[in-house]
């Protein structure tokens, strides 16, 4: 089953059409990287799942039944734009509040367990007000974790976290998703962070799903490449293109790609044998979810 | 993986709910403070105006209508609104603090974000509505018994008169004037969630829609509560009461279902 299913969604303010038409399916188990531009209709799309804002048309089914179902709603733990709790009330009592409004039986331990998750044990007494905005973002992530959510929705989760944060949450969702059964749809900007834990991806543009794919399809659409550089680019170009002639090649910066099986090793000693061109540089590596999307968006412009 | 949750009928996600808005209110400083007002306030008007009162010394003129019985600060025998200082600073009062108060309470919900963890996982905007009715009336009853507590203690500070007859009432008047009254405050109650709904994070612009809805039907509250109320006055407060709430809930919930919660 899907824990997420969309199909032809519109939202639309006023003229501008938000979210215009947009497919998505989010299996059970999974991680999906929810990526897009500033504007793209990703928070809106998590808005309209959470049922915060109505949709103007299409349909939205979580683990297979209307999004406005009470037992499917239940389900879910949501941390979007920022945690929404009282200034003025510390940590413990925000979340007793929800912890109530999830109808959570051992709410004292329950609390205890998600502030230990997120490493935010000592800050229960703060007033929210007071917590700087990685804890607040912490905060808001153990908000979304209380009551062993089957999904969780997160808007830029790992906004304003340290790197001990971040690597924190990678832990979390990857436990929660592989051992627990949940399911997590991420919206991130910061997409090597995403690439790290991501099973699944939805890229989108302009309110429409551009691409959905696995993190297998992802890595085959990510090809491996050698990079290298030398003291006279031009010429080490135009070597390149004689030893390599049915590969594909990208120049930016002085260094040189070749999309090509061929060991790194084995193109620097043809270049230096053939041509008598001397590598200063040499590797090999693999395009990045960041390239491929930056790449995927110029296509689409 | 310890913790329950659970998502029953509607008693229990009611009962859920309530307990969600009664933890908040009790932990909210707003309520203290509103109770606190609402104590303080008679208070001070008994005893402010107990030096005000008299004759102007040079001409010999009654300054003002000034407070002779404490019983002018619940209200006034024969209905009608009286245009003096106890016809407009007594318990009336309290139904604009209480419709500041609800405003405040809801917009809070808002701009804080919660309503996001509420109804993320909680799709019965009727619930809140309830709920929210629900607690804030109980909140309502609160401040009117202190404004009673208040005006007892201020009437005894300022030497004014407990004579039930010669305000033209009775101890079962008195009762039924304050059960009338407090009814009444369901309907300020219900005005200004439905405001609150509507304005949202803008809580100065439900305040101010709420005063103004307010000030239409404050004239009316001493025609259907008046100090010697009978038992009828009750009925016709706790009807009208129902009535606005139960109409007024039902347009809160349509808004809250049909406009962006965020």
């Amino acid at each position: 089953m899907n824990a997420i299913e969309i199909r032809n969604l519109h939202k639309n303010f006023g003229e501008k059409r938000a979210v215009d038409g947009l497919d998505m399916t989010v299996p059970e188990g999974a991680i999906y990287g929810f990526i897009g531009e500033n504007g793209s209709g990703k928070s809106t799309t998590e808005k309209l799942i959470c049922g915060l804002i109505q949709p103007s048309g299409g349909e939205i089914k979580l683990f297979g039944k209307e999004h406005t179902d009470m037992e499917a709603r239940g389900r879910i733990g949501v941390l979007i734009e920022a945690p929404g709790c009282f200034p003025n009330m510390t940590v413990w009592n925000n979340m007793k509040l929800q912890a109530a409004n999830l109808g959570i039986k051992n709410e004292d331990e329950e609390i205890r367990r998600v502030l230990h998750l997120v490493r935010m044990d000592g800050a229960a007494n703060n007033k929210f007000k007071n917590c700087s905005l990685g804890m607040r973002q912490r905060i808001g992530i153990a908000f979304a974790l209380l009551g062993n959510p089957k999904l969780l929705i997160l808007d830029e989760p790992i906004n304003g976290l340290d790197a001990d944060g971040m690597r924190i949450m990678r832990e979390i969702l990857v436990d929660l998703t592989q051992n627990h059964g949940c399911t997590a749809l991420i919206s991130s900007h910061i997409l090597g962070e995403l690439e790290k834990i991501a099973t699944h991806y939805g890229i989108i543009r302009g309110g429409k799903m551009l691409k959905e794919m696995t993190a297998e399809e992802l890595a085959a659409d990510c090809p491996t490449y050698i990079y290298l550089k030398a003291a006279y680019t031009d010429r080490a170009f135009a070597a390149c293109r004689q030893a390599f002639a049915r590969a594909e090649f990208d120049e930016e910066k002085g260094e040189i790609r070749i999309y090509d099986k061929t060991s790194a090793e084995e193109a620097a000693s043809r270049l230096y044998n053939d041509f008598g061109i001397a590598v200063t540089e040499l590797g090999t590596a693999k395009i990045s979810l960041e390239e491929y999307y930056i790449d995927l968006m110029k296509e689409g412009e | 993986m310890s913790a329950n949750t659970k998502n029953g009928d509607f008693g229990k996600r009611l009962k859920t709910m309530l307990k969600v808005d009664f933890r908040r209110m009790f932990l909210s400083p707003a309520v203290y403070i509103m109770l606190g007002v609402s104590l303080a306030l008679p208070i001070l008007i008994l005893v402010m105006t107990s030096f005000m009162g008299g004759a102007d010394p040079e001409t010999g003129e009654q300054s003002a209508s000034m407070f002779t019985s404490v019983w002018q600060a619940i209200g006034s025998a024969g209905g009608g609104m009286k245009m003096d200082i106890t016809g407009m600073c007594n318990i009336n009062l309290l139904y604009f603090l209480v419709a500041i108060f609800v405003c405040v309470f809801v917009g809070e919900d808002f701009r804080s974000g919660y309503v996001k963890n509420l109804f993320a996982v909680r799709s019965k905007k009727l619930d809140y509505v309830l709920s929210k009715t629900i607690v804030l009336f109980t909140a309502a009853v609160g401040m009117f018994l202190l404004f009673f507590v208040g005006a007892m203690i201020g009437g005894g500070i300022a030497g004014l008169s407990f004579d039930l007859a010669a305000a033209g009432t009775s101890v079962g008047g008195i009762i039924a004037c304050m059960l009338g009254k407090t009814f009444v405050s369901l309907v300020f109650v219900a005005i200004a969630l439905t405001l609150a709904c509507v304005g949202k994070q803008k809580v100065w612009l439900s305040v101010l829609c709420s005063l103004g809805a307010g000030m239409l039907l404050f004239m009316m509250i001493p025609i259907v509560a008046p100090l010697n109320a009978g038992i009828l006055n009750v009925v016709m407060c706790i009807a009208g009461g129902a009535l606005f709430a139960v109409g007024l809930g039902a347009v809160s919930n349509l808004v809250l279902n049909k406009t962006s919660l965020v």
